[in-house]
């Protein structure tokens, strides 16, 4: 089940949290699967953890960094 | 009725001792998940009760709340984006609206998006609700440099307007404050003339006292609102309710497009003018004005085709060019080739002692490993070719094209090629609705076959199952296709690209002949053009990455494990030999086809990377000849049509059910092959 945090849906730019935006049960392939759904318009998208995450993290805390000491 | 006397009518679903019986009402409406519920939960406490709405499986939350030192009955309702329902949840709060009696609303609009929320408080105004405007997660739009003119956008509607944090209850005492001085709003977006016209001819006739006022529920009449069908039957008189469809009639056949489309294409147009007026992003400039520009063009009948056609070529020249010559030949020669598979054929020689286990692993020394079969480097190995085909070939091209992707996506230019399409679907006479899932199917075929759910009737849903198992390459897929149309002439691309678009717009307009019912709207938000950001399109394109290696590489193994097992034991010889008739007679492709045809159920890119390999020398020297050329075209084709993948199929089993399943599988394995046979036969007399 994809982890509980806000999503920005790249299709409609909706915001939403994507705790219950999980594949369906009924999907095959739904265990462990980290592909949310969009509840406006259904878009699917995997979410951004593992080593994606790790790199978003990274990415926020040099963006703060430069922010914070320019 | 007030919402306070509603509350005790039902009184089986709701506790009196929880609900304090209030003079006045606030019914809270918003956008899916803008912290309607968090305002909620801040205005009312913990004595609340759920239950579901008369009639439906929605839930809908009562409160009791103390603002300003009076009673007051809160009822939070299902998020909606328009008060035109377009499903059962957004049906229930257009009712509520409609049904209660003496309220105020509380609209809470995510200031973030302060589009969205602006087209929701224009309905509000048309509908004459009194209402106050929350402009929550304030802290969030600030922080991203979006600055919203609160006092001119009052000014503007002619209502309250309060930023607030509701998490942190920051701005609740001065929503609590305006509550019971909210007031209906004096904006009201101008149509055109003829919409005018008729909305002054019908809205006399509307029925009078309800929450919802004369204009909104004449505009929802004029645009056919089926769902609002049964209320008016009940409060309009037979005369009356002729008139409307009359006038209703008589509107429609002005426009080309659906009414339901045109009045929200104008009322967007009002909220874009108000939104611009307002809103603030980090420092608008001549860029942002020109990517307003760029955005209309990009779906204008006129310039969305060359732009398409731009973007399309872009995309080629970076997946099919770069990720699937460049990157491929290095990682498949210089990398697996020249040096993994010598390393782990040397490893296994030096771990494991000469003798059968040894040859069985890695094949009997001094062979070329494509001359064996050794389970882990051999002709079918599983590190060989199951690693080799996913990770040096598959997963280059794949990468490219997520990296592509992921800058449609980015840009906003994805809504507005669903908007493209949406047009030319029209054109096919298939509903608009059918859009969503076919650009979704561009991703993954597995969910957009899910997403079928929100078409209207069972017909619809087994047609767009349908073509999508038929004619919609997956991402993955696409990918591998431009690497292999890459090495093909432009004459060649054409032989493959439109038969493919033939079938779908044949299979289309049969299923649009066939289906019953008129079509219904698409209507998708777009958001602004922008430039893409490179740290973005690195996390997403790592996402998808990770995402198709956890699910593609396991059934790549598999996929070689059952080669391995039918070149073993002979089974693949034989399974050649009987597919030869079709595979080598009908559609004259060479006999290790058939090879690829299987995998193809596993994955359809598996299948279509086994004739990239297959052809790929020649690709690289540019040595294809013209039956090389009909080969590749023919074999594409008919795998692309062919039937879906492994998981693709479990979900059309479970979504529409064995029969259908079972049907559309039995469709789709002739007409592929035959499709196949005829461009065979085609090509060599024409091409």
């Amino acid at each position: 089940m994809p982890a509980a945090r806000t999503e920005r849906c790249p299709l409609c730019a909706l915001e939403f949290d994507a705790s219950g935006q999980g594949c369906r049960p009924s999907c095959p392939m739904s265990s462990g699967c980290r592909v949310v759904c969009c509840p406006s318009c259904g878009y699917s998208f995997p979410q951004e953890t593992g080593l994606a995450g790790g790199l978003r993290r990274l990415i926020d805390r040099f963006h703060k960094g430069r922010a914070e000491h320019p | 009725m007030t919402p306070a006397q509603a509350a005790a009518r039902h009184e089986g679903d709701l506790d009196r001792k929880q609900v304090v019986a209030a003079q006045r009402a606030v019914i809270l409406v918003g956008n899916p998940n803008v912290g309607k519920s968090v305002l909620f939960g801040a205005l009312t406490g913990k004595y609340v009760t759920v239950s579901n709405y008369p009639g439906t499986t929605v839930e809908v939350t009562r409160g009791s709340a103390t603002i300003e030192g009076c009673p007051w009955h809160v009822m939070d309702t299902p998020g909606t984006n328009n008060l035109l329902p377009m499903s059962e949840d957004e049906q229930v709060t257009r009712d509520i609206l409609l049904k209660e009696r003496g309220y105020v609303a509380l609209q809470v609009c995510d200031a973030k998006n302060l589009r969205r929320g602006l087209l929701l408080s224009v309905q509000l105004a048309e509908a004459g609700v009194p209402f106050v405007l929350a402009l929550n997660m304030a802290d969030e739009a600030a922080s991203r440099g979006i600055r919203i003119d609160v006092e001119k956008l009052s000014r503007a509607l002619g209502v309250d307007v309060v930023s607030t944090v509701a998490v942190q209850r920051q701005g609740l005492p001065a929503l609590q404050a305006r509550l019971g001085e909210a007031r209906a709003s004096s904006f009201r977006p101008r149509y055109d003339e003829a919409i005018e016209a008729a909305i002054a001819e019908v809205a006399p006739l509307m029925p009078a006292g309800g929450g919802i006022g004369s204009r909104a529920l004449a505009l929802m009449a004029l645009v056919g609102d089926e769902s609002l069908r049964a209320h008016l039957a009940a409060h309009l008189s037979i005369p009356d309710l002729a008139r409307v469809d009359e006038v209703r009639r008589r509107l429609a056949a002005r426009y080309p497009e659906s009414l339901r489309f045109v009045v929200a294409r104008q009322r967007l147009a009002a909220v874009d003018r108000l939104d611009e007026a307002v809103l603030t992003v980090g420092t608008r400039s001549a860029a942002s004005s020109f990517a307003r520009r760029l955005g209309g063009w990009s779906t204008d009948r006129l310039w969305g085709i060359p732009i398409f056609a731009l973007v399309l070529f872009a995309a080629y020249e970076f997946v099919g060019v770069f990720g699937a010559k460049t990157a491929v030949d290095f990682l498949e020669n210089a990398v697996f080739k020249d040096h993994l598979v010598p390393w782990l054929d040397a490893a296994t020689r030096f771990a494991v002692p000469a003798g059968r286990v040894q040859e069985f692993l890695v094949g009997p020394p001094g062979v070329p490993y494509l001359d064996h079969g050794g389970l882990l480097v051999g002709r079918y190995g599983l590190f060989s070719m199951g690693l080799s085909y996913g990770v040096a070939i598959v997963l280059p091209i794949v990468t490219t094209f997520f990296i592509a992707f992921s800058v449609l996506e980015d840009s906003g230019y994805l809504p507005r090629l669903a908007v493209m399409v949406n047009k030319a679907f029209k054109r096919m006479g298939l509903n608009g609705k059918a859009v969503l899932p076919m650009v979704l199917g561009l991703g993954c075929d597995t969910m957009a076959t899910m997403t079928a759910r929100i078409m209207e009737t069972r017909k619809e849903r087994v047609i767009v199952t349908l073509l999508l198992a038929l004619a919609v390459p997956c991402s993955a897929q696409i990918a591998v296709i431009l690497a292999m149309v890459a090495g093909l002439s432009l004459a060649a691309m054409l032989w493959f690209f439109l038969p493919l678009l033939a079938v779908l717009f044949l299979v289309g307009w049969l299923a649009a002949k066939v289906l019953p019912g008129r079509g219904s709207d698409f209507l998708l938000e777009l958001p602004p053009l922008r430039v893409p950001q490179a740290s973005n399109i690195a996390v997403k394109t790592l996402a998808r990455i990770e995402w198709y290696l956890r699910e593609a590489l396991p059934l790549f193994v598999l996929g070689t494990l059952i080669l391995w097992v039918l070149d073993r034991f002979g089974g693949l010889a034989v399974l050649e030999r009987v597919t030869a008739p079709v595979v080598v007679g009908l559609l004259q492709l060479p006999r290790e086809a058939s090879a690829a045809f299987i995998l193809g159920f596993l994955r359809r890119d598996y299948a279509a990377a086994g004739l990239f390999r297959h052809f790929e020398p020649f690709m690289q020297a540019g040595t294809m000849t013209k039956p090389m050329e009909i080969q590749v075209v023919v074999a594409l084709v008919t795998i692309t049509l062919f039937i879906p993948c492994i998981a693709n199929f479990f979900m059309i089993l479970k979504e529409r059910g064995w029969r259908t399943g079972v049907g559309i599988l039995a469709f789709i394995l002739p007409f592929s092959f035959g499709v196949g046979a005829l461009l065979n036969v085609l090509m060599r007399r024409f091409y």
